[in-house]
């Protein structure tokens, strides 16, 4: 389980004259449960990056609490770490290496034996339908095979807890669905707590538990996709996420515009 | 440790199958050293072997006679110059300055009116010239026979004329003496260390930035200090390979030697390699952590290599300070990197003693560099994954 609370976080742009803070994320708080997928939906620059950096420790917040499995991440950065995979929204490879030596490398710092470490890879691998690629060397890999390596290579510690960054931008359709369904195998089967961010309403309806609608750095509607709906009397989604993110006067101008 | 162990040898390897990379270090770094000197000691020995050939190029010897008898005497055969040899001189075809005797020699000579002998060579013209200086030793020679031989004449001591006898005596042994030829080796051998160093150093640091590799690698619960470490220790140990190769390829390229006089002058051994590796060995160190901490701060690759021109301007300028440097060694030398080791090289190749005095300050240096600058990239990894 994953519990954020009053997250807070700005910086600082520029210098001198030119210098203005960002107020990137402002008191934003959500849940996620073990078992399920919880989704955070916000348009671009909402603050979902920077929440989920500093859910992974790599950047600290200015204010608020954040627990992983009731380990505080702030205090104990490296055990939260072990018990999370994070696939952040920078997903390099070494080009020179193999997949299996990319997926295994990340074991061995998460402590891992290489016996482990390779065994884990093995089986990832089975799950990603990625066994053809391992023992390629990454360069010139495709996106989709790009990222399949680096979600093995996030969840090679078999992390309880799952974070994922925008895990879909850049995939064609088939390797979007094999991602979502390698989501729910990992949800239903090993009941993991994932999360995950995105701006794309599809990604969210197909598969959320539970959604988290950020917009401006704050936490503006938490719930399932049928409760949104009901909250904001929308039948379509979309416009549902965009009364909730801009305000009804957005969502009417776009809804008129698309009428 | 042993995460910092397990980075090292994954960034090792990284190192090393950049295959390509590698090849271009290898063989424009540490080749170069043993190239030059194979080259230095073709052009030793083509000099060598003209000074044996023992020839004089003229025009007009027919018409003294005197001049003649004195060069044959000092053992030189005379070759009748070409024709057109001030064309060939100066399109550099030829390559033997010309006397030419004018034709009234024997009898100004006789009259005592000073015939003018003229040594024709161009300055552009470097084989030709390189001999002008004992041609016209030799002709200074004929001249203080020629006054010597009047004086006698007329009853006066030769010692009248010369009161004070002049010999040379030099105090260099031939190692010494060599060294101002091989003096540029060390140099050759510290960019190969430094060049070796560089492509890792960047690679790892600006390399990770650039491919979005830094932030998920910081994802994961090892300590900095151990990632940094590892990939210093990395970066450092292609350096120290490259050292190693490049202080060890200077035996063999001795066996390549032309020059005998070269070969007997420029004596480098096991001993001499290892004084090599024990100076190199720590600045490779110094220099790996140097070029990481300046391209930690970069995000991409190329910004890295524009900001690390730097560094090796730097290393490539400090040794030129001891050629402008007329006051010989200063105390100092010893304690700036790159310099230290270049003079401390430099005496090596001398033959000259080296004490531990003399090795702790340069190490001295590389170990605070080192570790501060490997303190400085520990600290700026995780602002720089971010960024």
């Amino acid at each position: 389980m994953i519990e954020v609370q009053d997250l807070s976080k700005h910086f600082a742009q520029g210098r001198g004259r030119k210098a203005r803070v960002v107020q990137a994320v402002q008191g934003l708080s959500f849940r996620a449960e073990n078992g399920a997928i919880t989704g955070l939906l916000g348009p671009n620059g909402a603050g979902k990056t920077t929440t989920l950096r500093m859910i992974a420790a790599l950047i600290a917040p200015d204010a608020g609490r954040i627990h992983v499995d009731g380990v505080d991440v702030i205090a104990q950065p490296a055990l939260a770490l072990s018990r999370m995979g994070v696939l952040s929204d920078a997903r390099g490879l070494y080009p020179r290496l193999t997949a299996r030596e990319n997926i295994v490398y990340y074991g061995r710092l998460q402590g891992m034996t290489a016996e482990a470490a390779h065994t884990r890879a093995d089986a990832l691998a089975d799950m990603l339908e990625m066994k053809p690629l391992l023992e390629r060397r990454t360069d010139g890999f495709s996106q989709g095979e790009r990222m399949k390596t680096a979600l093995a290579r996030a969840l090679v510690h078999d992390p309880s807890h799952i974070i994922l960054d925008e895990p879909t931008n850049g995939l064609d359709v088939l390797a979007t669905r094999a991602l979502r369904e390698s989501l729910r195998r990992l949800r239903d089967e090993q009941g993991k707590c994932i999360v995950f961010s995105t701006h794309i309403m599809q990604e969210v309806e197909r598969l959320c538990d539970q959604v988290v609608v950020v917009a401006q750095g704050r936490t503006v509607a938490e719930g399932t996709v049928p409760q949104l709906l009901e909250r904001t009397g929308h039948t379509d989604f979309e416009a549902c996420f965009v009364s909730l993110a801009f305000g009804d006067t957005a969502s009417r101008s776009v809804g008129g515009a698309a009428s | 440790m042993k995460l910092a162990w397990i980075v090292f040898i994954k960034e090792l390897t990284d190192a090393l199958r950049d295959r390509r990379t590698l090849l271009m270090v290898v063989l424009s770094s540490v080749a170069i050293g043993p190239v030059i000197l194979v080259a230095l000691s073709a052009l030793i020995a083509g000099m060598e072997q003209r000074a044996e050939a023992r020839e004089v190029y003229a025009v007009g010897m027919a018409q003294a006679p005197t001049l003649r008898n004195y060069l044959e005497r000092q053992g030189y055969s005379i070759k009748e110059a070409p024709a057109d040899h001030e064309l060939q001189l100066v399109s550099r075809r030829f390559g033997d300055p010309v006397l030419l005797i004018p034709k009234d020699f024997e009898r100004d000579l006789a009259q005592g009116t000073m015939p003018v002998v003229e040594v024709v060579s161009a300055s552009a013209n470097q084989r030709a010239q390189g001999s002008v200086g004992r041609i016209t030793q030799l002709l200074q020679g004929f001249n203080r026979e020629q006054a010597g031989l009047r004086l006698a004449f007329r009853g006066v001591a030769p010692s009248l004329l010369q009161p004070v006898q002049i010999e040379e005596r030099d105090l260099a042994d031939p190692r010494a003496r060599a060294a101002q030829l091989t003096g540029m080796l060390p140099f050759f051998v510290l960019m190969a260390v430094l060049y070796g160093a560089l492509n890792a150093a960047l690679d790892t640091t600006a390399g990770e930035r650039e491919r979005g590799s830094l932030e998920p690698l910081l994802m994961n619960p090892a300590p900095r200090a151990a990632l940094v470490l590892g990939k210093w220790g990395a970066v450092a140990s292609v350096g120290m390979l490259i050292a190693v190769l490049s202080s060890l390829s200077f035996l063999p390229a001795q066996w390549l030697l032309r020059s005998e006089t070269l070969a007997a002058m420029f004596q480098y051994g096991m001993r001499e390699a290892m004084l090599f590796l024990a100076l190199l060995l720590p600045l490779a160190a110094a220099l790996s952590a140097l070029l990481m901490a300046v391209a930690i701060r970069c995000k991409t690759f190329k910004e890295a290599q524009a900001n690390s021109t730097v560094v090796i301007l730097a290393v490539s300028m400090l040794p030129v300070t001891t050629l402008f440097n007329q006051e010989g060694e200063k105390p100092w030398h010893l304690w700036t990197p790159a310099l230290a080791q270049i003079t401390l090289m430099g005496r090596v190749l001398k033959g000259e003693a080296m004490g531990a005095a003399d090795l702790l300050p340069p190490l001295l240096v590389a170990a605070v560099v080192t570790l501060l600058c490997v303190a400085f990239v520990a600290r700026q990894l995780r602002r720089a994954a971010v960024r």
